[in-house]
């Protein structure tokens, strides 16, 4: 073995160890939240659906599947990291990753791909049974894909940096329910803003969650309650953003080494 | 079996160079106190380094500023030449910490191919070392049991497993011993002396005196985050005014002394 690591060898295997978590903890990583999806589709889309007129010329069961699939790999991606990560530093076993011969943009990609992928398995999936159930279609695809990619990189981003920081797990389901959930609700999942009265139609346009949401719903419907660039704009911000704070945490080792 | 099949002076060798050169090291911790105060430590090539201590000397704080586990407040590190913070110092270092931390969601096996792939090896490598590695360390028959299922001496045998699975040529070891059962206990000692007779490097660091004075060459008192004292144990002991190794201990880094009372 030569005593120079090749370069994308510990990236490889560190993303491979995330995944392989991910896998190994099916049933909590992926499986439960499909379900509670599902769940939402059935009850709010399938049974409520039909009493609630048409939004933007979608049936509200279709309006709404955009939404529930953005919101859910928003939660996995984020949960995904900040947890494994503030696992791997409570236990310590982090610190063979840190005295590995790996760059820091090894470390944070690598870890990134575990969020990435357990976000890619739910919204995969919720689509894949949303879809023949409601008849939701993918009328921009290749935007659709640039929308998961920045929305699974910026959230993935975010659960690094709340599990670099968090003191303990409160700290990171805290971020999860006290800020992405509700903001991710108020951002439009069930609902179009342009129905909601003045202040409140204004108000919605300041939540950053807003634009992440309709850049998904426009990739699947072709519709959204913003400029369509405006939302991927905000979107690519908002992820870059993220991955450069994080990127940061690794470089400088703030909080990750005494 | 060999703990280790590389051949140290045909990779990479810089022998005039120590393994370790580390010069005005300091750690001030935010809040804490000064746990490295400008150490300087050389440890030549091929050496058995023993380190020794009380809690709070600056043992662990040392070999975490060496291993890129802590930021440094000050000071220079060189691994073989190379800048501690390099891929390549960190490439030919290995650790055993203290505390037992392995990776839950892994098993043995896994625990060891994944550390491989970190170092920069092929998966065929590292499973190969993995194999090598399991059964040196008496671990093939775990080989799919998560660590958190394994008994205290079955992850301390992991443990010196992973950091020698990428076969490092300076090992630091810290308290591989402590908490173990004497016979395990003995059994780790000739893990580690066949290491040191196949050329590798060690630093071990341990509070049990008669393992230090049995294992290593030569010692270093560590007290107040400063090396006070440094030679052999016969050495230490002549220069100390006889008496035994616990004697020295006492007078120059135990409670009460001037250096122990830094720390």
């Amino acid at each position: 073995m030569n005593d120079t690591p090749r370069p994308w060898s510990g990236f490889a295997w560190l993303a491979a160890r995330e995944c392989h978590r991910v896998l190994k903890l099916w049933s909590q990583t992926t499986l439960a939240p499909i379900v509670a999806s599902v769940l939402f589709i059935i009850v709010f889309g399938l049974s409520l659906g039909t009493r609630i007129s048409e939004i933007q010329g979608f049936d509200y069961r279709v309006f709404i599947v955009p939404g529930l699939v953005a919101m859910a790999m928003a939660q996995a991606a984020y949960s995904n990291n900040a947890s494994s990560i503030y696992q791997g530093r409570s236990d310590r076993y982090i610190d063979d990753v840190l005295a590995a011969p790996m760059r820091s943009w090894q470390m944070n990609l690598g870890y990134l791909a575990g969020g990435v992928f357990r976000a890619l398995i739910i919204g995969g999936a919720i689509t894949a049974i949303a879809a023949p159930l409601t008849g939701t279609p993918i009328e921009n695809p290749l935007l659709l894909i640039l929308a998961v990619v920045l929305l699974t990189i910026g959230f993935g981003s975010l659960g690094t940096v709340v599990g670099i920081f968090a003191d303990s797990f409160d700290h990171t389901s805290f971020i999860n329910n006290i800020v992405i959930l509700p903001l991710v609700f108020l951002g439009g999942v069930f609902y179009s803003v342009d129905r909601l009265g003045t202040p409140w139609e204004q108000i919605s346009h300041v939540n950053p969650l807003f634009y992440v949401v309709n850049a998904v719903r426009y990739g699947f419907l072709g519709i959204s309650d913003a400029s369509p660039l405006l939302s991927f704009g905000i979107l690519a911000a908002i992820a870059l953003g993220l991955l450069a704070w994080s990127q940061y945490l690794f470089a400088t080792g703030r909080k990750l080494k005494a | 079996m060999g703990v280790t099949d590389r051949h140290h002076g045909s990779v990479m060798s810089h022998n005039d160079q120590p393994a370790l050169s580390i010069r005005g090291l300091s750690k001030q911790y935010e809040d804490g106190p000064l746990a490295l105060d400008s150490l300087d430590l050389d440890i030549p090539q091929g050496s058995f380094f023993g380190l020794l201590g009380p809690n709070g000397a600056g043992k662990t704080t040392l070999i975490s500023a060496v291993c890129n586990l802590i930021r440094p407040s000050s000071g220079e590190i060189e691994v073989f030449g190379h800048p501690g913070s390099s891929l390549q110092a960190r490439r030919l270092l290995g650790v055993a910490e203290q505390e037992a931390n392995l990776d839950r969601f892994l098993s043995v096996r896994e625990a060891l191919l994944y550390h491989g792939g970190y170092y920069g090896m092929t998966r065929a490598e590292a499973s190969e070392r993995a194999e090598r590695m399991m059964e040196v360390f008496d671990l093939t028959d775990k080989r799919d049991t998560r660590a958190p299922r394994l008994s205290g001496g079955m992850k301390r045998r992991l443990l010196l497993a992973r950091a020698l699975l990428h076969e490092p040529r300076l090992v630091i070891l810290d308290e591989p011993t402590a908490g173990v059962d004497l016979e395990l206990r003995h059994e780790l000692w000739r893990y580690i002396r066949r290491l040191h007779e196949q050329g590798t490097t060690i630093l071990l660091t341990t509070h049990y005196l008669e393992e230090a004075e049995e294992l290593c060459e030569d010692l270093a008192l560590i007290g107040g985050g400063r090396i006070v004292a440094r030679d052999t144990a016969k050495g230490l002991k002549e220069s100390h005014g006889g008496g035994s190794l616990e004697d020295v201990y006492l007078r120059t880094v135990g409670a009460g002394s001037e250096a122990g009372a830094h720390g």
